[in-house]
């Protein structure tokens, strides 16, 4: 669930990039890290093996735009796509607000883009969550490789639910796609996020004005330094 | 009620007063209450120069995950506290409940047994006062979709 804190004015939401093995995550990341001017980054964190397999996460802290006076911050995290990870990927995913899959498009890992997304589905079931109710959009990446999947047999492998999420055709190693699909699921959260707060707004406000407390009635206490 | 506290300026100033005690007593140089997924909820103190906290709070954050899980691969319920030393400076990170986790730096000159110490009554109040933000039903209108349209970029590049 994002983090509202209203001492600092900040909002903050975590966004984890899940994907079969070598599908382009870290790559993805690195690409952000690099592209992002210096006053709205962190430091790129990579934990990983020798071989750059990444072994626990990466972590990349973002600052975004800033609405009404509140900044927007997303904290990018990937997981490890190899199999025998999945109990760190339970880890990662703890506390997520937004999912960004990023499918290797060569007809060869058709089965591990398949088995990729159904672990994702049961990892966030085990944490008492659903798919269908977690902003996530879809990355189809290496679209550059000699024998990319046609984009629409990739929609109905992947993209067959109820509703559809936008999805977009990617080569995380020359940036195409990578903000596309940054920018997708980031305004996919401040929209949810946006909604939920105007929600609990009119619930109050039809509740009477005592429940109803205001910004500058919180912003009248002063913070502790 | 929100399952993540939402941090006023009353509860925040709360947590500050709280760990400013702590560092106090404990002579620690710098802690922070972390929210499971590894956010800053609050901190205070002095944090080693070049370090970036919200870094050092999403590796602690990992790490700790990571070691409640060993432990249940164990057969442990959890490993309430994890330490890690090193030639200068140790950390020391205990669970304040399932979903918040107190991380305390420190230095030479104190010890691990009086940082412990001061951290048991740390977390106890630090629990008050996210279980309050948790319950509080206080609603403040922040931004709008039509607000979030109108931004026209995320991200600067």
């Amino acid at each position: 669930m994002a983090i509202i804190n209203y001492a600092n004015k900040e909002v903050q939401f975590k966004v984890v990039y899940y994907g079969p093995a070598l599908c382009g995550k870290t790559t993805n990341l690195a690409y952000i890290h690099a592209q992002v001017n210096e006053a709205n980054k962190g430091e790129l964190v990579s934990l990983a093996t020798a071989a750059d397999r990444t072994l626990f996460f990466d972590f990349l802290p973002l600052n975004a735009v800033v609405i009404k006076g509140f900044k927007t911050k997303f904290q990018l995290y990937t997981v490890p796509g190899q199999v025998m990870y999945n109990a760190t990927r339970q880890l990662v995913l703890r506390s997520v607000d937004g999912i960004v899959f990023v499918a290797d498009s060569q007809w060869e890992k058709m089965e591990e883009n398949i088995e990729s997304f159904a672990n994702l589905q049961e990892n966030i079931a085990r944490q008492g969550q659903n798919i269908d109710t977690i902003p996530y959009v879809l990355q189809y990446n290496k679209r550059d490789m000699p024998n990319p999947a046609p984009v629409h047999y990739l929609e109905f492998i992947l993209n067959n639910r109820r509703v559809r999420v936008p999805s977009f055709a990617g080569v995380a190693t020359s940036g195409q796609g990578v903000f596309q699909t940054l920018n997708a699921i980031s305004r996919l959260l401040l929209q949810k996020f946006a909604w939920e707060n105007e929600q609990a707004v009119a619930k109050h406000q039809r509740s009477g004005p005592s429940a109803f407390t205001s910004l500058s009635g919180i912003a009248a206490a002063t913070i502790r330094r | 009620m929100h399952t993540t506290p939402i941090m006023t300026i009353h509860a925040v100033n709360q947590l500050i007063e709280a760990l400013e005690d702590y560092l106090d007593k404990s002579e620690a140089n710098f802690s922070m209450v972390l929210d499971r997924g590894g956010s800053i909820l609050c901190q205070h103190g002095t944090i080693p120069k070049n370090s970036d906290p919200v870094i050092v709070a999403a590796l602690a954050a990992g790490s700790f995950a990571a070691t409640k899980e060993l432990a249940h691969r164990i057969g442990e319920n959890e490993f309430s506290a994890l330490h890690q030393e090193g030639k200068t400076s140790q950390i020391f990170t205990c669970g304040v409940d399932d979903d918040t986790v107190l991380v305390t730096v420190f230095g030479p000159q104190t010890t691990l047994g009086l940082v412990r110490f001061y951290s048991a009554r740390t977390v106890k109040q630090i629990l008050e006062v996210i279980q309050e933000s948790r319950s509080s039903d206080e609603v403040v209108p922040l931004f709008t979709q039509q607000d979030v349209n109108a931004a026209k970029a995320i991200f600067s590049r």
